[in-house]
């Protein structure tokens, strides 16, 4: 079983293999094999010219893979922390999101930037935030949100071929870990833009992202054992967004729970309950629609209040007990 | 025996809220005639009479002449030996009550809104002024006529659940307009009724057939459950032939397959012309249609049938457009209703 670290190496490797003009440019993605251990071998497997050690400047990664997108290159970014991703603002928002709009279509910006995200590594505030609010906020960015190695690696190879930007976000605690189902050998694609539901119930909706998917599974095999049974939704891409497989199941369930580990404060997660207030299934509400989300503050350095800053996965099996307990 | 019956303030105008009592026609004491004005209230749009529902006496003034008064407030309390009927508007039987809805809507429905019931209508008893309720029993509650106001709340915060909703009364007017429509399959057919009604006319430049016509009709009913005691959507067309006038009904036309319906249509038409309707498709109208084309008549104001709430004739105008009236139940939605009503099927053309 590939740790999701692993199933993200796979699929540059069978990129690089697929195209030539495929290469990974970031802070110590080369000789030390990624600040997680992401890129690995590949420096020694692929040589300088297409893994590329570059200076700390993220503004001039991200630039430079810029440009080589448009001349032609796919390049894959690393990004150390999500967190520097703020240095490399202006060529990610203004310049990639916008130049294939700005040029009437004309030109394209074949790139994928990848970061590691989130908290629970003791690394405190500036290295630890989930971000996933600002990219999906910008039109032009396409937003990759995985929540195990198979599709990690399904996402990531759609993501290089996608003809313009694609943010991929991937989180630092599940780097280590392999994931339920086994990553598919091969090429194997997984669309952007397609939500999944990983587990179907009929008394309560669970929409989560990212490591957040993990925790609503084991919540939803828990207390399938008391028979409250979950649904659990996992986008994977953020923007753009699926909803159509939460409104069905919303329709079924009346209840909808949204988990996201960034703070609730304008967070992604709002959108999903946006849409569902905005549609039909809204009459099929039988609760309140419920938000487990991050506390509206910089994530903590001690580790007891850093837990505490960010759903665990007691606070979702009490949430849901509760809003299948009182709303019937 | 005499009941209580507050007399409340009208709700007038879709935006109305409250309305200004400018002075009383009648003192504690006075004998009243159904018909006779009680008093006067003004609000931004109207100025009107509020009349008696009903023959009695007035038992005391609840508001002062200057008063702000909420619609569905008490404006005057009467005492009165006549059954008024605040839920009855399906009584086909009764001729007292039905004059009574009548009159109450010439002083448009107070009816609905009234916070006291009289005792002898034994309508659930109001629980819930301010209504709390989760989405889908604010769906059920308006598909099954239940008044949310007299769901008493279970919910954290108390918020009205599913489960409040399914333990619920329904309204006894619905109960009552069901029950009647029942026994309107064995009374036959009546065009006469008491009723204060409202007809709307509006030219369409479009071509359509029945199946086209009352498919788009039975679509706009759709979205008004307010306005129907049964689940489903029943058009009844009504076809001429030598045999008289047959009504066969087409149960839920915007649900069917259109080519299945124009088929069904069709027969239906033709077996109509020889006198010969499936007696299955003789009951269940919730509304009725009547194409005058054919007397190249442009139009009349269509009658309601007791029970439906609308009904609508198309006229023949110019070989391009027709001439689409629908008249509607005042008891049950207000000119702007009905406005919206005809406007909805005129787009769906």
């Amino acid at each position: 079983m590939l740790t999701m670290a692993e199933a993200v190496r796979e699929a540059m490797s069978i990129a690089f293999e697929e195209r030539p003009e495929v290469f990974l440019l970031g802070e110590d993605v080369g000789i030390y094999g990624g600040a997680f251990g992401v890129s690995g071998d590949m420096y020694h497997k692929y040589g300088a010219d297409r893994v590329l050690d570059t200076p700390i400047a993220e503004l001039g990664i991200v630039g430079a893979a810029v440009g080589a997108a448009l001349s032609g290159m796919r390049p894959i970014v690393e990004i150390q922390f999500s967190d520097f991703t703020a240095q490399a603002m202006d060529q990610i928002a203004n310049q990639a999101a916008k130049i294939h709009f700005m040029l009437g279509g004309a030109l394209h910006v074949p790139m994928v930037l990848r970061t590691p995200q989130g908290s629970g590594t003791g690394a405190a505030a500036q290295h630890s935030q989930n971000l996933e609010p600002w990219f999906a906020s910008v039109p032009g960015l396409k937003v990759v949100v995985p929540s195990n190695p198979a599709d990690a690696k399904g996402l990531l190879l759609s993501a290089i071929d996608d003809p313009n930007p694609v943010i991929f976000l991937e989180h630092k605690l599940l780097y280590k870990i392999p994931g339920r189902d086994p990553v598919p050998e091969g090429a194997t694609r997984i669309p952007l833009g397609v939500s999944k539901v990983v587990r179907e119930g009929k008394d309560l909706t669970i929409v989560a992202t990212g490591i957040m998917v993990n925790k609503s599974y084991e919540v939803a095999e828990k207390l399938a054992a008391e028979g409250i049974t979950i649904t659990l939704i996992d986008p994977r891409t953020i923007s753009p967004l699926d909803m159509n497989p939460v409104f069905e199941s919303v329709e079924k369930t009346g209840r909808l729970m949204v988990v996201q580990e960034g703070p609730a404060q304008a967070g992604f997660i709002n959108e999903v309950i946006a849409q569902l207030a905005g549609s039909s299934s809204f009459g099929s509400l039988i609760a309140p629609i419920k938000r487990l989300a991050g506390m509206n503050i910089p994530i903590p350095y001690a580790p007891q209040l850093e837990k505490a800053a960010v759903p665990q996965i007691e606070d979702i099996e009490i949430a849901a007990r509760e809003i299948v307990k009182n709303w019937r | 025996m005499s009941f209580k019956y507050p007399v409340v303030m009208p709700k007038m105008s879709m935006t109305m809220e409250t309305g200004e009592l400018i002075n009383f026609h009648v003192a504690v004491g006075d004998q009243v005639k159904s018909g006779d004005v009680l008093f006067e209230v003004m609000t931004d749009k109207i100025d009107m009479e509020v009349e008696a529902p009903a023959d009695g006496v007035i038992e005391s003034l609840v508001a002062n002449p200057g008063d702000v008064v909420e619609i569905g407030k008490p404006v005057l309390i009467m005492l009165t030996e006549t059954e008024v009927m605040a839920f009855d508007f399906g009584a086909t039987e009764d001729e007292e009550s039905t004059i009574v809805a009548a009159v109450e809507v010439a002083a448009p429905a107070p009816v609905v809104e009234a916070p006291v019931i009289a005792p002898v209508v034994a309508a659930p008893a109001i629980v819930n002024e301010t209504v709390k309720a989760v989405p889908k029993a604010r769906v059920e509650a308006a598909n099954r006529g239940i008044d949310l106001r007299t769901v008493r709340a279970t919910g954290p915060d108390r918020t009205i659940t599913m489960e409040d909703v399914n333990g619920a009364q329904l309204d006894p007017a619905i109960i009552k307009r069901q029950e009647a429509n029942k026994a309107l399959i064995a009374k036959g057919i009546e065009m006469t009724r008491a009723i204060a009604q409202a007809s709307f006319t509006r030219s369409v430049n479009a071509n359509f057939d029945h199946a086209q016509f009352i498919a788009a009709w039975a679509k706009v009913l759709r979205n008004r459950p307010d306005l129907a005691a049964h689940e489903h959507i029943g058009v009844a067309l009504i076809i001429e032939s030598k045999y008289g006038s047959a009504l066969p009904v087409f149960r839920d036309p915007d649900r069917s397959n259109h080519a299945d319906l124009v088929a069904l249509v069709a027969s239906t038409t033709d077996a109509a012309k020889n006198g010969k309707v499936p007696v299955a498709m003789l009951s269940g109208a919730t509304t009725t249609v009547f194409d005058l084309t054919t007397y190249s008549m442009s139009s009349a104001t269509p009658l309601l049938f007791p029970n439906q709430v609308t009904s609508v004739t198309i006229g023949y105008e110019s070989a391009t457009t027709k001439i689409v009236s629908l008249t509607i139940d005042l008891n049950f939605c207000d000119f702007y209703d009905g406005a919206l009503l005809l406007d909805a099927l005129v787009a769906s053309l």
